[in-house]
């Protein structure tokens, strides 16, 4: 049998299952009781079973680091994550308010750039980016939406507050485990489903494919949508496939498209035949060779000329990546402020810029309690955590902070939440993180659709899939189902 | 769909059918050799035989042939031998990438079929399987073929992808048992090397209840070649192929609108019209090379009408159009 009393990691995290060592809180009451029935060989062989199967089902991701293709699964953790209706509602409201505000700055910093005008955002901090794309300035997109699809990294703090860790609102990736581990969970142990009633989420890709073809041109009627592919070594591939694939859409190369009078075509046994919205997974770096990177061979010859030219329409648009640069996160609440005039519902981690001299002084001198970051960095590569650092390491950090102060920034560390996961055949908490996913067409949808991230080595603040992360299924309960 | 799809599609199956067939004729050769059926001096002649269609396409640079053509030497090429395209783990492993690419188009049966057989068979190695003896892997590999072929039919819609997939595997089918029939020396062998042969070929049994009075080389060579009604014979596969590019480009029965339905019917008709007299007349072998010569153009002008390698030329781009438009 589990044993389910508490094991907490540190006194001062938050669990989200047990409310103290003994009792669970409301939303979990029944999956305790459900849990003390469960022999653990059960769960143990179910896990087991459910990786061999994802392995067959080829669902995997490549690590870019490791010896070339190395195809690795997302380890799954059967305990799942269980949010209140009301909980998930007030986090859903502060993630549609976010991204409304981000997409609002993009709009204004590729046009007017009144919140630089008036002083808000140091001009120089945008204009300084790599990821500022001059291309973008004053080219209008339908409905002026820029991030169609984004994933907000959210975290409980020791208080159990929600924060917001980082936005996503280039090519966020990790809907496809989402779909997947409801899957594997009902199949594997439908027991632990009694007595809850739950949001769906596989109608992700119905939602998701209204998005885009409301990010048609205009005039567009039944838009064809593709998706755009990097191709098979792309680490998260097999999300480009599976979301084509539940689309009915074709999924696409660089080379299956061609550009031909400012419009794009799929190259098909039937011809030619027309694009009106492409749903690319691939950054804006390599997307055309005449504008960007001319050494890209993943891209479409001549897509901004179609796109500038309102031919095509394309989510998430160019140049958004500007509104994920860590060193602008700090400024999302001001955003917030100045655009819609309302209160973050969301609050932020504290976060240190070192571009300015006095700040970094501080950082420098404090690496060993920080968590260091790269403005233009995801996926966890390229960070620094300071306690469970080497001291070579941060001398290095160091360095390189030195060297481009403003491609740095520091935090301190935060200490997530913990969850019950199982770990050797036994319950003991690991630190977890939350990526809900924002759909925005002609509005903000954001669908009951999350992927909890845990890390599970013991003790490890990291839960990315490149670093030792694992999945868990999350829940979000029907409205009249709270506290079940 | 697209081009690049449909090639997939067809090098999808054509490696599947590649590696049921290889595993056929490995397996037949092998338990034919445990009692000799016609003395040692054939032993080798059948080993070395078996080399010839499962090295097909090995690229000039890869190692020759073993001179000494032994069971481990043949099977160790033919079964793992990653620089041999045409070697079972080889096949499967293009059927899989093949299949990568096109994995929003399968169904998840067809997929995961194809990656677990890529899995199981990299776990294999020479002596995991010498160690039971090849039979029962080479049957593992063979039906778990057959399965991705009926689960594709089974599964996938029967339109363009499936289209092509057809055409890999007939295309491949044909091309096999005409290899096969050209590794007979010669309408004079022994009736039990015409055995083998018919074995390889599946055909043991249909043959025998087809011709219960004509067990003669050149009616089993016959059989292989115009039988309309046996879904290994060459007849049965160019008829497959002929339908499938009808369907594809959609020209009315009898109507033949581009190089690859031409070619189709042309080969159609040579193994329609001609029959066991024929081949007595004109040498097995020059109509064997024959079948294959048609189908190699055939599978050159199928490339060239539906995923043509010409890149299409673009016009010259200025920067400055866009913003006219």
């Amino acid at each position: 049998m589990l044993e389910l009393v508490q094991r907490p990691v540190v006194d001062d995290v938050f669990d989200e299952f047990f409310a103290d060592p003994t009792t669970p809180r409301a939303n979990y009451a029944r999956l305790a009781v459900t849990l003390a029935a469960v022999e653990t060989d059960t769960l143990v062989n179910g896990v087991r079973a459910i990786n061999a199967a994802l392995l067959r089902r080829g669902v995997t991701f490549t690590v870019y680091a490791e010896s070339s293709g190395t195809e690795r699964i997302f380890p799954f953790d059967p305990i799942p994550r269980i949010f209140s209706h009301r909980e998930w509602r007030r986090m859903a409201a502060g993630v549609e308010q976010r991204v409304r505000a981000l997409n609002a700055f993009l709009h204004d910093v590729y046009h007017d750039g009144r919140i630089l005008r008036e002083g808000r955002i140091p001009r120089e901090l945008v204009h300084s980016s790599d990821l500022f794309v001059r291309e973008m300035i004053g080219v209008r997109v339908p409905n002026d939406v820029y991030i169609h699809v984004s994933g907000i990294d959210l975290i409980h703090d020791d208080q159990g507050t929600p924060r917001v860790l980082e936005d996503n609102v280039r090519t966020p990736s990790g809907i496809s485990y989402v779909l997947e581990n409801r899957d594997v969970l009902k199949r594997t142990f439908p027991r632990l489903f009694d007595g809850y009633r739950i949001e769906p989420v596989d109608d992700y890709p119905l939602r998701l494919l209204r998005t885009l073809q409301e990010a048609a041109p205009h005039g567009a009627r039944e838009p064809n949508v593709v998706v755009l592919t990097p191709g098979v070594y792309n680490s998260a591939y097999y999300e480009h496939a599976v979301l084509a694939r539940s689309m009915g859409v074709p999924l696409a190369e660089g080379r299956d498209l061609l550009v031909v009078d400012n419009r794009v075509f799929l190259k098909t046994t039937a011809g030619l035949e027309r694009v009106d919205v492409i749903y690319r997974r691939i950054d804006d770096d390599f997307i055309d060779p005449l504008y960007f990177r001319p050494d890209s061979a993943l891209g479409i010859v001549g897509f901004m000329n179609a796109y500038r030219a309102g031919n095509v329409g394309l989510a998430n648009a160019i140049g958004t990546g500007i509104a994920d640069d860590k060193a602008l996160y700090r400024f999302v609440p001001a955003m917030i402020r100045f655009y819609l005039g309302e209160e973050p519902l969301l609050e932020n981690v504290e976060t240190l810029d070192c571009s300015d001299p006095v700040t970094r002084r501080h950082v420098l001198a404090h690496l060993e309690q920080l968590v260091v970051k790269r403005t233009n960095g995801s996926g966890g590569y390229g960070m620094l955590i300071g306690p469970a650092s080497t001291a070579a390491e941060r001398e290095d950090f160091a360095r390189r902070i030195e060297a481009t102060p403003r491609t740095f920034i520091a935090q301190p560390v935060i200490q997530l939440s913990s969850h019950p996961t199982l770990v050797d055949g036994q319950l003991s908490p690991r630190r977890i993180d939350l990526r809900p996913f924002a759909l925005y067409g002609k509005r903000v949808d954001v669908p009951p659709a999350a992927l909890t991230r845990v890390a599970l080595r013991k003790g490890s603040l990291v839960v990315n899939s490149s670093q030792g992360g694992g999945s868990k299924d999350t829940w979000v309960l029907a409205a009249e189902d709270d506290d079940a | 769909m697209l081009s690049r799809h449909a090639e997939s599609f067809f090098w999808l199956s054509r490696n599947v059918e590649r590696a049921e067939t290889v595993a056929r004729v490995l397996d037949v050769t092998y338990t034919r050799s445990m009692d000799l059926h016609t003395g040692g001096t054939w032993e080798q002649r059948s080993w070395r035989a078996a080399l010839a269609i499962g090295m097909l396409g090995a690229a000039p640079s890869a190692a020759p042939a073993p001179a000494d053509a032994t069971a481990a030497n043949v099977l160790e090429r033919c079964v793992f031998d990653k620089d041999n395209p045409s070697s079972i783990r080889a096949s499967i492993a293009i059927a899989r990438t093949n299949a990568i690419g096109l994995r929003a188009e399968l169904s998840s049966e067809v997929w995961e079929h194809i990656n677990q057989l890529h899995l199981d068979v990299q776990e294999q190695s020479g002596s995991s399987v010498a160690e039971r003896g090849p039979s029962r892997f080479l049957r593992v590999v063979r039906d778990r073929c057959q399965a991705i072929a009926g689960v594709s039919d089974a599964t996938l819609p029967h339109v363009d992808g499936w289209n092509f997939m057809q055409l890999g595997r007939f295309v491949e089918r044909a091309s096999l048992a005409s290899r096969i029939l050209a590794t007979a020396a010669s309408f004079d062998d022994p009736w039990p090397e015409w055995q083998r042969l018919l074995e390889m070929c599946c055909a043991s049994f249909p043959f025998a209840r087809a011709a219960t009075h004509l067990q003669s080389p050149p009616d089993a060579a016959a059989f292989i070649l115009f039988n309309p009604t046996f879904p290994r014979s060459v007849n049965f596969c160019a008829n497959r192929i002929d339908a499938a590019l009808h369907r594809l480009s959609q020209s009315p029965d009898r109507a033949y609108t581009d190089g690859a339905e031409k070619l189709a019917g042309r080969l159609c008709a040579a193994v329609t019209f001609a029959d066991a007299a024929d081949i007595v007349a004109d040498g097995l072998h020059p109509f064997v090379r024959a079948v294959l010569t048609a189908l190699d153009s055939l599978v050159g002008s199928i490339q060239n009408v539906y995923f043509p390698r010409v890149p299409i030329a673009v016009a010259p781009l200025n920067r400055t159009d866009a913003l006219a438009g």
